[in-house]
C-alpha cells in the first residue's frame, strides 16, 4: 500500500467528458516528490509547448503532495499549474486553506483538466465518484454566491470549492481561483484558464484519510517543526498581524512600495499598517489547514467583512496606488476576492496608469475620461468593473500591464513594472537584493515565493558564513552570496510547495531543512527518499522548469528588472541611493547552477 | 466536558487532526470525533464536539450498547453495538457518526484530549469537574431527520448567533 499518497491521479477530459483514474506511481513520485513538482513534471512531460494558453490543449492541473492533510503542520497547500494565459509561459499557483487536503481525503494527488467544456460546468469530485455538472445557471456570479450556490444544489456545507468568478469567466488574463471564498491562487491567471476551458468551479468532498508509514516516527518529526514553529522568535508578531506585518517592517527598510515604486516609504503607513487594521477591524484570527500560527484574520468594516487581506492585496491598494485609506483597501479585498482579480496585477495596471498620467505621457483622454491621479478611488473602482466586464479600455487593462504598456507606448513601457510579463509583488527589491535576484530569475515572472530569500533579513551573519561561505548574505545590502543564497532558497520553495507547506513558515521562519523533510518524506510515505534524493528531485524540477520556459521563448535577456530596479536608486530612508545590480548577479547566479552564459541549462 | 470557545477558533482543524491521528494513525474529517463547522460567509469556525448533555439521548441505544463513563464520556461497546445507526439519529448535535464501521465519538482520550493540546487558540478546553450541565432540549426538535454533518451545521449556526452580534457590534456601533 501506498502511504501518505491519495493514490490516484485523476484525468478529465472535458471535451469528451472521458474520466479516467489512474493509479499513482511511486517511482515516479520518488522524482518529482508532490505539489507543484508533480505538476511541473507533468506539464514537462505532456504539454505541447506552442499551444495557445487559452486553446483547448492546454493543461490545468491541481497538484498536491504526499504530506497534504496530513498531521504535518501547515500542510495546507495546493497548486495549480499550466501554461500562463497572462505571460504565456509556465504559469501556477498555490493557495492554502482546506482544498488541498480534501483532493486526498478524497484519494487523489493530481487532478488533470484537459479539453474544453462545451457549456460552462463544474466538476464534482466525491471519492470515486467524478462528475461535469452543468453550471450555465451560474453564469456572471461572483465567489461568494458560486460557493453559496453550489452547495445549496449539493446539499451539503462541508465541500471545499475553487471557484472563479466572473472576471475569470471574462478571461481576465489575471484572474484568480478561490477556494471557499477567501484562500486565493492568485498569480498568473489560472482563473482564466479555469474560463478558458468553461470551468466554473472544481468541488471536492473527500470522505477518506491520509496514511503515514511509520506513524510513530512521524508524528516524532512533526513535534520537531511544531517546536520550531512556537519558539520562533517571530512567532507571536506572525501570529497577530500575518503578513500585514510587512507594512511597517517594509516601511522601516525603506522599501514599501509608495506611489508605483517612486518612493520607499509611507509618512501615512500608520493609518494602513497591519497593527491599524487589527486594532480597528479584525474580530479573531483565521487559520489554514492544521496550523498553529493561524496568522489570517477575520474583519468588518462599516460595510464588508471577510478574511484577510494579505500584505500584497493591503499595499496594492493603498500605498502602491498612493492611497491611505485602509477601509479603501479592505473593500477592494472583498471586491477582488469576489469578482476573482489577483490584487498585485490589477494593483500594477493601476499604478502603472496613475504614474503614466504624473509623468505626463496619458490623460485622461487615453483612458476612457477616467482620472488616474494618485489614491483616486473612484476611478479605481470605475477601472476595476471595465476590467472584469472587458468593457472600453479596462478590456486592454484586463490583458495585464505588459500588454497594456507595449499596446499604449510612448516610452510607458519604462514604467511597466513587471519580469517575463508578471507583475512585481509589493517588495522594493532595491533594498533586499537576494528578492531582486528572485524576481528576474523566478521561472513565473516577478515574484518572490520562487525563492523567498527572507534570510537576508534575519541578521543570522554566522549561519549565512556557514551556509553561503559569506556573513554577506545576511546582509539586505550587499550583493555577495546572494547567487549562493537564492539557489539554495530556491530549492527550498520548491521543497515547501512539494510538500505543499505554507511558505511563511517552512521559508521566511526557515523552519524547514533537507534533511528533517527526508525524514518526513520517508515515515510518511515509507518510500526511499533520502536528502540526497529529495535535493535531486528538487534540482531537476528547477531544470525542467527552465528548459520548458526556454521552450515558450524566455532567453537570459528575461532575466532582468525593470528599469527603474536597477538604474533609478531609492531617495530617501533605509535603503536610500540602493539600485540592484541584476547582471551580475544573474550572472552569479547561472554560475552556481552551472547554466551557460545564455542561462541554458 | 470540553468547553469550546468558538470565539477564538481559527478554524484551522488542527484538533480533527489530531484527534483522528491519536485514534487511527491516520488523518481526515471522518476520522475525527471533533468535526469543526466552517460558515466562511460569516467567518464563524465551530468546533462540534459531544457535549455529555444533561438529557444523555444516545444512550437509547436500542443495544444498550452506550454507556456513560466516570469522565461522563460516551462509551460505546463493540460487541453489543450492531451498527444499527440510532446514535446518529438519537444525538442533536451531529457528534455521533458512523465511520468506516465505527461509531465515533468523543471518548476524552482517556483524560487526556489531544484537541485540547493541538489547538493553539485556546478554543477548547477540558475541565474534568464539569459534566452534563448542557441541555439540548430545544434543539433536538429542530434536528429530526437531518444527517449528523446537517445537524452539526445546523447547531453552529444557531450557537454562533450571539457570536455573530458581539461582533458586528463591536466593529460597527
Amino acid at each position: 500500500m501506498l502511504h501518505g499518497y491519495g493514490g490516484h491521479i485523476l484525468r478529465v477530459d472535458l471535451t469528451s467528458g472521458k474520466i479516467l483514474r489512474e493509479k499513482t506511481d511511486p517511482d515516479y513520485m520518488l522524482e518529482v516528490i508532490g505539489g507543484r513538482g508533480l505538476n511541473s513534471r507533468r506539464l514537462y512531460d505532456e504539454l505541447k509547448r506552442d499551444v495557445d494558453p487559452l486553446s483547448e490543449e492546454n493543461m490545468l492541473l491541481i497538484g498536491v503532495g504526499p504530506l497534504t492533510g496530513s498531521l504535518f503542520s501547515t500542510s495546507a497547500y495546493m497548486t495549480i499549474s499550466g501554461k500562463s494565459p497572462l505571460t504565456g509561459i509556465l504559469g501556477d499557483s498555490a493557495a492554502g486553506g482546506f482544498f488541498g487536503p480534501e483532493i486526498k481525503y478524497a484519494g487523489y494527488d493530481q487532478l488533470i483538466f484537459t479539453g474544453k467544456s462545451e457549456r460552462l460546468s463544474y466538476v464534482y469530485i466525491c471519492d470515486d465518484h467524478v462528475e461535469i455538472r452543468d453550471a450555465q445557471h451560474l453564469a456572471g456570479q461572483d465567489i461568494f454566491h458560486t460557493t453559496a450556490m453550489i452547495r445549496k444544489e449539493l446539499k451539503e456545507n462541508n465541500l471545499q470549492i475553487a471557484a472563479i468568478g466572473p472576471a475569470g469567466e471574462n478571461l481576465v488574463r489575471y484572474s484568480i481561483v478561490a477556494c471557499n471564498n477567501s484562500r486565493v491562487c492568485g498569480r498568473t491567471g489560472m482563473g482564466c484558464l479555469f474560463g478558458s476551458k468553461n470551468i466554473k468551479a472544481v468541488v471536492v468532498k473527500g470522505s477518506g484519510m491520509v496514511s503515514v508509514a511509520d506513524p510513530l516516527k512521524f508524528m516524532e518529526l512533526c513535534k520537531v517543526i511544531d517546536n520550531r514553529i512556537l519558539e520562533h522568535p517571530e512567532y507571536q508578531e506572525r501570529h497577530e498581524l500575518g503578513s500585514t506585518l510587512l507594512m511597517k517592517a517594509l516601511n522601516g527598510l525603506g522599501i514599501l512600495p509608495v506611489n508605483h515604486f517612486q518612493k520607499g516609504m509611507a509618512p501615512y503607513v500608520d493609518k494602513i499598517s497591519g497593527q491599524t487594521l487589527a486594532k480597528n477591524y479584525k474580530v479573531k484570527n483565521k487559520g489554514c489547514f492544521n496550523c498553529n500560527i493561524n496568522c489570517s484574520r477575520y474583519y468588518i468594516t462599516s460595510d464588508v467583512e471577510g478574511e484577510g487581506p494579505e500584505y500584497e492585496t493591503l499595499c496594492s491598494f493603498s500605498s502602491r496606488i498612493g492611497s491611505d485609506d485602509l477601509e479603501f483597501a479592505l473593500k477592494m479585498n472583498h471586491y477582488l476576492n469576489r469578482m476573482g482579480l489577483d490584487s498585485l496585477s490589477t494593483g500594477e495596471t493601476i499604478g502603472w496608469a496613475m504614474e503614466c498620467v504624473e509623468k505626463g505621457i496619458f490623460d485622461k483622454t487615453d483612458f476612457d475620461g477616467l482620472d488616474f491621479t494618485w489614491g483616486n478611488m473612484k476611478t479605481v473602482e470605475k477601472i476595476l468593473g471595465m476590467i472584469i466586464a472587458q468593457e472600453g479600455i479596462g478590456a486592454e487593462f484586463a490583458k495585464g500591464t505588459r500588454y497594456l504598456a507595449d499596446k499604449m507606448g510612448k516610452g510607458s513601457e519604462k514604467y511597466a513594472l513587471h519580469v517575463k510579463g508578471l507583475d512585481v509583488i509589493c517588495g522594493d527589491p532595491r533594498g533586499i537584493k537576494a528578492f531582486g535576484l528572485t524576481y528576474a530569475i523566478a521561472s513565473r515572472g516577478a515574484d518572490h515565493l520562487r525563492a523567498e530569500p527572507f534570510f537576508e533579513l534575519t541578521n543570522r551573519f554566522e549561519e549565512a558564513e556557514k551556509r553561503f561561505g559569506t556573513r554577506d548574505a545576511a546582509d539586505r545590502l550587499s550583493n555577495n552570496g546572494k547567487a549562493a543564497l537564492v539557489e539554495f532558497t530556491e530549492r527550498q520553495a520548491l521543497l515547501t510547495d512539494c510538500l505543499t507547506m505554507c511558505k511563511n513558515v517552512g521559508l521566511s521562519m526557515d523552519v524547514l531543512d533537507f534533511e528533517l523533510a527526508a525524514d518526513l518524506l520517508r515515515a510518511g510515505t515509507g518510500l526511499k527518499f533520502t536528502q540526497e534524493r529529495v535535493n535531486k528531485s528538487l534540482r531537476q524540477t528547477i531544470t525542467n522548469d527552465r528548459l520548458m520556459n526556454i521552450d515558450f521563448g524566455i532567453t537570459a535577456k528575461d532575466d532582468t528588472l525593470p528599469h527603474r530596479f536597477t538604474h533609478e536608486p531609492l531617495l530617501e530612508g533605509a535603503s536610500k541611493n540602493q539600485v540592484v545590480p541584476v547582471h551580475d548577479l544573474v550572472k552569479d547566479y547561472y554560475k552556481i547552477k552551472g547554466w551557460d552564459a545564455d542561462g541554458v541549462p | 466536558m470540553l468547553i469550546i470557545d468558538a470565539n477564538k477558533c481559527s478554524g484551522c482543524r488542527r484538533c480533527e487532526t489530531h484527534c483522528s491521528f491519536y485514534h487511527s494513525g491516520k488523518t481526515g474529517h471522518l476520522g475525527a470525533r471533533i468535526k469543526v463547522e466552517k460558515i466562511e460567509i460569516t467567518g464563524v469556525d465551530f468546533p462540534v464536539v459531544c457535549h455529555q448533555c444533561k438529557e444523555h439521548y444516545c444512550t437509547k441505544c436500542p443495544r444498550e450498547a452506550i454507556s456513560i463513563t466516570d469522565r461522563g464520556s460516551i462509551e460505546i461497546s463493540p460487541t453489543l453495538c450492531d451498527l444499527c445507526g440510532a446514535c446518529e439519529t438519537l444525538c442533536p448535535i451531529g457528534a455521533i457518526q458512523i465511520y468506516n464501521d465505527v461509531p465515533h465519538v468523543c471518548d476524552l482520550c482517556g483524560g487526556a484530549p489531544k484537541c485540547v493540546d493541538a489547538c493553539e487558540m485556546d478554543a477548547i478546553l477540558y475541565d474534568p469537574d464539569i459534566k452534563q450541565t448542557i441541555s439540548l432540549d430545544g434543539f433536538k426538535k429542530k434536528t429530526k431527520k437531518m444527517t449528523p454533518a446537517e445537524k452539526r451545521h445546523a447547531y453552529a449556526q444557531q450557537e454562533s448567533q450571539q457570536l455573530r452580534e458581539n461582533w458586528l457590534k463591536d466593529r460597527r456601533e
